[in-house]
């Protein structure tokens, strides 16, 4: 052990260039878990926020965020009056692309009738919009955008005006935003269109029930919330987790390059005493041991600075782009540690070789 | 002293692979990134490249078709065929939906096409045929291998069950797919009859499609008529914006990295030579010369990691497809030279740490035996 740690610190920048890279391979796979993560919650913020805790949306539509969505005319009446739902919100929900200051901003509008719900949860300046020109646009969009309350911007050729500001309705891919639903069906010409329904039943009632009798209406599919944000969680999941997985196998073969690199060339110069100690008797497995604890101490070393890294980065993105939520779990953690620890298995190889392939005579013969 | 970099360089092979595969890797994090990008991008246009469309109409204020949606009364077909300058109009409905089969849920463009329909049709139909009639759908071969989807086979599509009756290429991406059924299909399952999404026009022989989306637009009202290259250009715009802030994260991280592996390389390899740059000082050897030794050195290192990780991202461009996983990786040109900068600052900032180093080696040093 002695031996392990006096090797390792003898070159002191060697050591310190060494437990920066595992830092910052662990580091980057802290932050695009976290991303990743971020993403999953921003996904599904307007399921988790929205009121209610069935989805009634068009027959072989299960997504929120994925599908469009036009239910049969006529469906919210027939919704409210089943037995067991308290309240229907009809939504009419559709990407748009914005044209903001020469950027392209996809976002996610929401026609909503102010008084069922459905609309912004959390109004941080301004009011819901009472005309069909007027939206309540997201905060941080808008601020990304420098534009006020009284502000005006184009959409589909028409010019609408921010009259209030949301929060927590904003994400890396698109940011969310209001006006009434009345507005929303001029804008797409779809008069009396309703994308969903939001649907609240009374406290003593079955879910499982309400559903069958929803299913059992014509051109429709119902779903609870939590269904629909597995559904959207599953649809994105699929499309960000390969190019994501690419990512942190580059970033745990380069952690792993690092150590191996730094334990080999640290093995490589105290070959004579390795040597002088296979000669006086020490088996391989004792100078395994000494290069496997070098490499585990470097990565370790770099995984717990990755972690700290990774949470100050990752503070320092939200504040520059707020538009990125980087979360971070402990089991994130945990995973980065037994990175850094896969690294410093996989690194000790390159060095093993050396030390397994060494002549204790060399020694004697120099 | 350029021998000296190369023979310092290539004397410990083990230390040469470790550096030179870590800048490889990181510089293919960067590139790879680009390349996703790219490909999505190229794969995001194809539709409308395909399509044989001069010109793309679509209700006024719309400039996409990704994440968008336009909605054209019917009857401005016959005066968009008014406006002179036009050999052929095809009126498509376009949503974003779900292709359904089994238990996979694949999210597609659902472009709806009328009968006999001259433009608007997918580019490459390999199997089956490019013309879907009521109840039959067209979906990318992609998505039909993956789902183990043939000809004759059912897919879902709005809710509604369709006979696959040919496989598209080149129609998927990593965000989605491109689904073609008929346009009288379309119309019932959405409910809207008098509405169309978009115009695919045609120009006559001899007309500028410039000119032409310009005349459109003053004589029909309510529309934004653009030319094929300029719709794909918004299109790419939309995927650009969005990745910007992304890709520089990516790029810095990228960067760093490769920047700790190369200083972590040029530093070992210059301290186990230390006795040696000892002699050559000693023997009147200018330190700049022994800088541009380690700058060489650094520079060759780089160099050669730029090759191979540009050689590991087109392998992967190749490799990827293979898998079944809809990821089309493109290496751009602007993406080559970005990186290229990016390795010559990770060179020249490497060198940095050795560089001090050997100014500050005294050569007497090397005759103490240190």
């Amino acid at each position: 052990m002695s031996l392990s740690r006096r090797n390792l610190f003898q070159d002191k920048t060697r050591l310190a260039l060494s437990v920066g890279g595992v830092a910052l391979a662990v580091m980057l796979i802290l932050v695009l878990n976290g991303f990743l993560d971020g993403l999953n919650r921003q996904i599904t913020l307007y399921l988790d926020r929205s009121p209610g805790s069935i989805i009634v949306a068009q027959d072989g539509v299960n997504n929120l965020l994925g599908a469009t969505s036009l239910l049969p005319s006529g469906i919210e009446y027939k919704v409210d009056s089943l037995r067991g739902v308290e309240d229907v919100a009809p939504i009419l929900s559709q990407f748009v692309i914005l044209d903001l200051h020469d950027k392209k901003q996809p976002a996610y509008l929401v026609g909503y009738e102010p008084g069922k719900g459905g609309g912004p949860w959390e109004i941080s300046s301004g009011r819901q919009p009472k005309r069909d020109r007027e939206v309540v646009f997201d905060r941080i969009l808008a601020g990304r955008h420098r534009m006020r309350i009284g502000d005006t911007f184009e959409l589909m050729g028409k010019d609408f005006t921010i009259v209030g500001l949301s929060n927590g309705t904003t994400s890396w891919m698109t940011s969310f935003f209001f006006m009434r639903k009345k507005a929303a069906e001029d804008l797409f010409s779809a008069p009396q269109a309703t994308s969903f329904l939001l649907v609240t039943l009374y406290k003593v009632v079955e879910t499982g029930e309400v559903l069958n009798r929803l299913n059992d209406l014509s051109g429709v599919n119902a779903l609870t919330k939590k269904e629909m944000a597995i559904n959207d969680l599953k649809l994105f999941a699929d499309i960000f987790s390969a190019p994501l997985k690419l990512m942190v196998g580059i970033a745990f073969l380069v952690g792993t390059m690092i150590v191996g690199m730094v334990i080999y060339t640290a093995t490589v110069e105290r070959q004579r005493e390795y040597g002088v100690l296979k000669a006086i008797g020490a088996a391989n497995r004792v100078l395994y041991q000494v290069v496997t604890v070098q490499a585990l101490l470097a990565a370790l070393a770099g995984a717990v600075i990755g972690v700290v890294m990774a949470y100050g980065v990752s503070q320092g993105i939200m504040a520059a782009r707020p538009q990125f939520l980087i979360v971070f779990d402990p089991s994130d953690v945990e995973k980065a540690l037994l990175a850094g620890l896969g690294m410093a298995l996989v690194a000790a190889l390159f060095p093993a070789r050396v030390v397994a392939g060494l002549a204790p005579a060399e020694v004697f013969r120099r | 002293m350029m021998r000296l970099a190369f023979r310092n360089l290539f004397q410990n092979k083990i230390r040469l692979a470790i550096s030179v595969g870590g800048v490889a890797l990181a510089l293919l994090l960067i590139l790879s990134l680009d390349a996703i990008f790219t490909g999505v991008e190229q794969r995001l246009t194809v539709y409308i490249n395909q399509s044989g469309a001069d010109v793309f109409v679509s209700q006024s204020g719309v400039r996409n078709m990704h994440m968008a949606s336009s909605s054209l009364p019917a009857s401005v077909e016959k005066k968009v065929k008014a406006v002179p300058g036009i050999e052929a109009v095809t009126p498509i409905l376009y949503i974003s939906n779900m292709v359904v089969t089994g238990d996979e849920r694949n999210l597609a463009y659902i472009i709806g096409l009328p009968e006999k329909a001259v433009l608007g049709r997918p580019g490459k139909v390999t199997i089956g045929r490019d013309q879907p009639k009521d109840g039959e759908a067209i979906i990318d071969r992609d998505i039909a291998d993956k789902s183990g989807i043939a000809l004759g086979d059912i897919v879902e599509i709005l809710g509604e069950d369709f006979e696959v009756v040919g496989l598209s290429e080149e129609t998927t991406s990593l965000v989605n797919s491109v689904a073609f059924i008929s346009l009288a299909d379309f119309e019932v399952l959405r409910g809207s009859p008098q509405v169309i999404s978009f115009l695919l026009v045609k120009v006559s022989a001899g007309e500028d499609p410039n000119a032409v989306a310009k005349r459109i637009e003053a004589r029909v009202r309510d529309v934004t008529a653009q030319t094929r290259d300029a719709f794909a250009g918004q299109e790419r715009q939309v995927i650009k914006d969005m990745s910007t802030d992304l890709i520089t994260i990516m790029n810095l991280i990228g960067f760093l990295i490769g920047l700790a592996v190369m200083a972590l390389t040029v530093y070992t390899a210059t301290l186990s030579r230390r006795a040696e740059y000892g002699v050559l000082k000693a023997i009147g050897a200018h330190n700049s010369h022994l800088y541009r030794a380690v700058l060489a050195q650094a520079l060759l290192s780089v160099a050669i990691g730029y090759g191979l990780g540009l050689g590991f991202t087109l392998l992967l461009s190749e490799m990827i497809p293979l898998t079944g996983i809809s990821l089309t990786l493109i290496v751009s040109g602007a993406s080559m030279i970005k990186v290229s900068g990016v390795s010559l600052v990770i060179a020249a900032v490497s060198a940095v740490l050795p560089i001090k180093q050997i100014a500050g080696l005294d050569p007497a040093m090397v005759f103490r035996g240190k």
